[in-house]
């Protein structure tokens, strides 16, 4: 077998807690990092813009839950509110300050941050409010960011019907796409960038979660009277994880809008999406990160299998209504058996088959 | 060598229930201190009103010279307090080499973004902490379960994760609480064995509540008893053995 | 100007019977939480599933009580059913495991009612099947010899509290006098002591989510007569939530006490404070704010169970 594990040995406290520690795993990096990069813009542009982006935008949003609800325990129906903070930031940071100033990632990078700043004032409560009494400030959030560009129209430029398309030359990165010649409105570009944000940002979450402040996030979440008694200052830790995971959220809601759909409506970011998010969370599992993408591509992709196994099948039998309900039907089935049998999610049931495969063929 | 830790006059009440009814107490620098007493005595509590996480109604605590009513758990343990519970309160979540390493988060300066971006200081603060980490665990010679899941771990290991998670922030003052509780005598043994070392080698001050008086005996230099929320008796484990209020209050009178 | 007085009652009456409606859907919650220790999401669509049976039975031309009977019937089973395959394999799993179970089968039983039946909306007029007076849909005028002050109230209001009411009387009377009752109070106390002193858990779980599934049989007809048989049920559900915790979770009166302030805050701030806030529609999350800055206060609401943390 190529994947072994004698031969690798540690040398050093550092080289034991590397993401990937085994050199076959290095290589595969390389490889994937090769294929995501090179390979996958060339695919077809239905590809990148029904299938890939999407999913690089909802998942970044799960892996912000999964920092704020698996990993440090604090339970949030507010992902869509503070993805809607950063669509809306984005869209008004490009729309008000000068060109040669803002760029899409620059935008959407300080619209990350204006979400953290929402998300750390809904999450002011958390210090005192402990459980399923948390909803009640998490859904706040949602249902105020939602009112509060409902009614300011200011935010959406005063347009009377609530959507808003992007502008051309929001996608113009100070010119450089004149300058090289590629239409950067195109999939593949936005697709580059897309990937680009997750792969930093993904690399950053696993740093953290190894690192003291993720060790902090997760004696919250376990046992916070202790987590203090060590030292952790349990408020500040709080507010950090809502600030860290709506930072996500926001660069998500951003993405999701400029990046996938190409307009900022409200209606995408409704109280739906953040209990879709939270589906993608608990199937993938919680708190882990690779587990959180795992998800993603599972609830999302469901619904379109289904749909296509209706058409090729059935002879398109199934209406939107049918695939909806069923879709939901199986995300509650998949959640209730998945917490019965395996709490940790895909991303356990995948550990598991890994164990399995190591130890192949002998079975202990 | 003076007292490390001070108790003075402290009352607690839960509601109209008295935990602790005025006690002083005095810990010297150096000493392993057993706090003993039957159940619902009130020892536990007077380990959470010691390191903050009781606030007593009446009373001060004075620890390393400084007098206060009140001090926060975090306060306290960036004083140098580290303590272990009586249920284990080990992050069931994480494995035994990260619960251990929480005991070193007051010595990293690092802030997030270094540690998520990974660069500079967090690295190297990573490495002196696992350092010292791996330094504890071949200490408690529990190096073949770094890598487990707490919640898998049977209790007596448990207890000593939770010991080398206090032992990691390099305390002034160790608090235990039923260190030894459940364990079968090889296990107490070790944990013992753990405890006098520390003590003997580094001069850890030590504070221990502990059932089995065999162990009192052996390794504390000075014991408190504790009944009904009172201090009964207070001295050398010799004194104690020979106190008629002790030997009351844990065999019983006759009327 | 002088201050409208009437109108200021007629919006407290208003919210206090919202507020009544709030707490016919928080008792099903209570109940749970109570004997469970779990947060059930699936309140809000199971609300749904029952109202719906129960519509679409007497489109099909069933008559009233039959398709009441047989709704009761179907949730009796389906509560059973949930206790059965979802409850028991999960008994030793944390609260939060529990609650995303929950979460699960809300989701379950939205697309599954919304798939046997359909996801139309429906009109439910019960008065087209009791020929009730209370059930009329005019108002009527409450203290009316009195000249200055009519009052406008809707006799649908005051059937729906009478209702809820009597609900609330029939299950104190469960909870405090019948054995059951007492199997309950000792479970929601401590599992592991009731099930020690020999109460069979499965069976008193069974129950509670039996009763809850006929609670929300009636929730949901009462709620249906007021928006519609739709999805719009599982809505009114996640604003009842915000009055649910005030309550407190364990406390049914916690529960209608914090509906009707609730009711009346989120009336009184959409009159005068609506414009302040330079838009309408406030509505949608005052209530929410108002149990934010209620819980920040006193964090275990207005009638839980302080909670004595022990180390």
């Amino acid at each position: 077998m190529i994947y072994r594990e004698t031969g690798n040995f540690v040398t050093d406290y550092m080289r034991d807690r590397e993401i990937f520690p085994m050199k076959f795993d290095k290589i595969m990096v390389v490889l994937g990092l090769l294929f995501l990069y090179l390979y996958v813009p060339t695919t077809s542009e239905y590809m990148l813009s029904a299938h890939v982006i999407p999913i690089l935008a909802v998942g970044l949003a799960v892996v912000g839950l999964n920092i704020l609800t698996g990993i440090t325990g604090q339970l949030s129906l507010g992902s869509a509110g503070f993805m809607c903070v950063g669509a809306f930031g984005t869209f008004n940071l490009m729309l008000r300050l000068p060109e040669w100033l803002m760029s899409l990632p620059v935008a959407l990078m300080i619209s990350g941050i204006f979400a953290g700043l929402v998300g750390v004032i809904f999450g002011l409560p958390a210090i005192r409010i402990k459980g399923f009494y948390l909803l009640v400030s998490t859904l706040a959030a949602q249902y105020f960011v939602w009112w509060f560009f409902n009614s300011f129209t200011y935010f959406i430029n005063y347009e009377a019907s609530g959507v808003v398309a992007v502008p051309p030359k929001m996608y113009d990165y100070w010119g450089i796409g004149n300058f090289l010649g590629i239409d950067m409105q195109g999939y593949s570009p936005r697709y580059i960038l897309a990937l680009t944000i997750v792969i930093g940002l993904t690399y950053f979450a696993k740093n953290l979660l190894r690192s003291t402040t993720g060790r902090n996030f997760m004696s919250v979440r376990d046992r916070d009277i202790a987590a203090s008694v060590m030292g952790i200052s349990v408020p500040k830790t709080k507010l950090l994880a809502f600030f860290i995971s709506c930072f996500y959220c926001g660069v998500a809601g951003g993405m999701y809008s400029f990046l996938y759909i190409g307009n900022v409506d409200l209606m995408i970011y409704e109280v739906d999406r953040s209990f879709t998010i939270l589906f993608m969370l608990i199937i993938g599992g919680l708190g882990s990160i690779s587990g959180s993408w795992l998800g993603a591509i599972f609830v999302y992709e469901f619904p379109i299998l289904f749909t296509w196994v209706g058409d090729v099948i059935f002879g398109g039998a199934f209406n939107t209504a049918v695939v909806e309900n069923v879709s939901n039907m199986v995300y509650g089935v998949f959640i209730i058996a998945l917490l019965i049998r395996e709490p940790g999610g895909f991303a356990a049931l995948w550990a598991t088959t890994k164990q399995k495969l190591r130890m192949w063929p002998y079975p202990h | 060598m003076g007292d490390l830790l001070k108790v003075e006059n402290v009352t607690l009440q839960f509601g109209g229930v008295k935990a602790i009814t005025d006690i002083s107490l005095n810990v010297k620098e150096g000493e392993v201190c057993a706090v003993i007493g039957p159940n619902g005595a009130g020892k536990s509590s007077m380990l959470n009103v010691i390191n903050g996480v009781y606030v007593p109604q009446i009373g001060t605590v004075t620890y390393d010279g400084v007098t206060r009513k009140t001090i926060s758990p975090r306060e306290a343990a960036i004083s140098g307090m580290a303590r272990t519970f009586q249920n284990i309160a080990l992050f069931q979540g994480m494995s035994v080499l990260e619960n251990i390493m929480t005991g070193r988060n007051l010595f990293v300066k690092s802030n997030w973004m270094e540690q998520g971006l990974n660069i500079g200081r967090a690295r190297t603060e990573e490495r002196a902490s696992r350092l010292a980490v791996e330094k504890i665990i071949s200490f408690l010679q529990i190096e073949s379960i770094r890598k487990t899941p707490v919640a898998k771990l049977p209790y007596g290991l448990q207890k000593r994760v939770e010991l080398g998670r206090a032992l990691v922030s390099e305390p002034k003052i160790l608090l235990l609480d039923e260190p030894m509780s459940g364990m079968n005598l090889e296990e107490k043994a070790d944990m013992s064995c753990f405890i006098l070392e520390i003590n003997k080698e580094q001069g850890l001050t030590t504070v221990m509540i502990e059932h089995d008086m065999g162990v009192v005996m052996d390794i504390a230099d000075h014991v408190i008893v504790l009944d009904y929320g009172k201090k009964i008796g207070d001295g050398t484990p010799k004194e104690i053995m020979a106190n008629q209020d002790v030997i009351d209050a844990y065999l019983g009178v006759s009327h | 100007m002088g201050f409208d007085w009437v109108y200021l009652i007629e919006v407290l009456l208003g919210g206090l019977m919202s507020g009544v409606m709030y707490s016919l859907v928080a008792i099903g919650f209570v109940l749970i939480y109570k004997s469970s220790g779990i947060f059930n999401f699936a309140q809000g669509t199971m609300l749904l599933f029952a109202s719906l049976t129960f519509v679409k039975m007497t489109e099909n031309g069933i008559d009233f009580w039959t398709a009441l009977f047989i709704a009761a019937g179907v949730m009796v089973i389906f509560g059973v059913a949930i206790e059965r395959y979802m409850m028991r394999p999960l008994a030793n799993q944390d609260l939060l495991a529990l609650f995303m179970a929950t979460v699960g089968l809300a989701t379950f039983q939205e697309g599954f009612s919304q798939f046997i039946w359909d996801s139309d909306i429906h009109g439910l007029q019960m008065n087209k099947f009791l020929d009730l007076q209370l059930l009329d849909s005019a108002p009527i005028f409450v203290v009316e010899h009195i000249p200055w002050l009519d009052i406008l109230l809707p006799k649908f209001d005051i059937f729906a509290s009478l209702v809820a009411g009597s609900l609330i009387v029939v299950l104190a009377f469960f909870f405090q006098k019948t054995k059951t009752g007492l199997s309950l109070r000792a479970v929601s106390d401590d599992h592991m002591a009731a099930m020690a002193v020999g109460i069979p858990l499965q069976t008193v779980w069974a129950i509670v989510w039996a009763v809850t599934g006929i609670i929300a049989l009636v929730a949901g007809l009462l709620w249906a007569e007021r928006v519609s048989v739709s999805f719009t049920l599982i809505e009114a559900v996640m604003k009842a939530l915000p009055v649910i915790l005030i309550g407190g979770l364990t406390s049914i009166p916690g529960a209608i006490i914090g509906g009707l302030v609730i009711g009346v805050g989120e009336k009184l701030g959409e009159i005068y404070l609506g414009d302040a806030m330079g838009g309408q529609g406030i509505e949608l999350w005052f209530a929410y704010f108002m149990a934010l800055m209620f819980l920040v206060f006193r964090p275990q609401g207005m009638f839980g169970e302080k909670f004595i943390e022990r180390v």
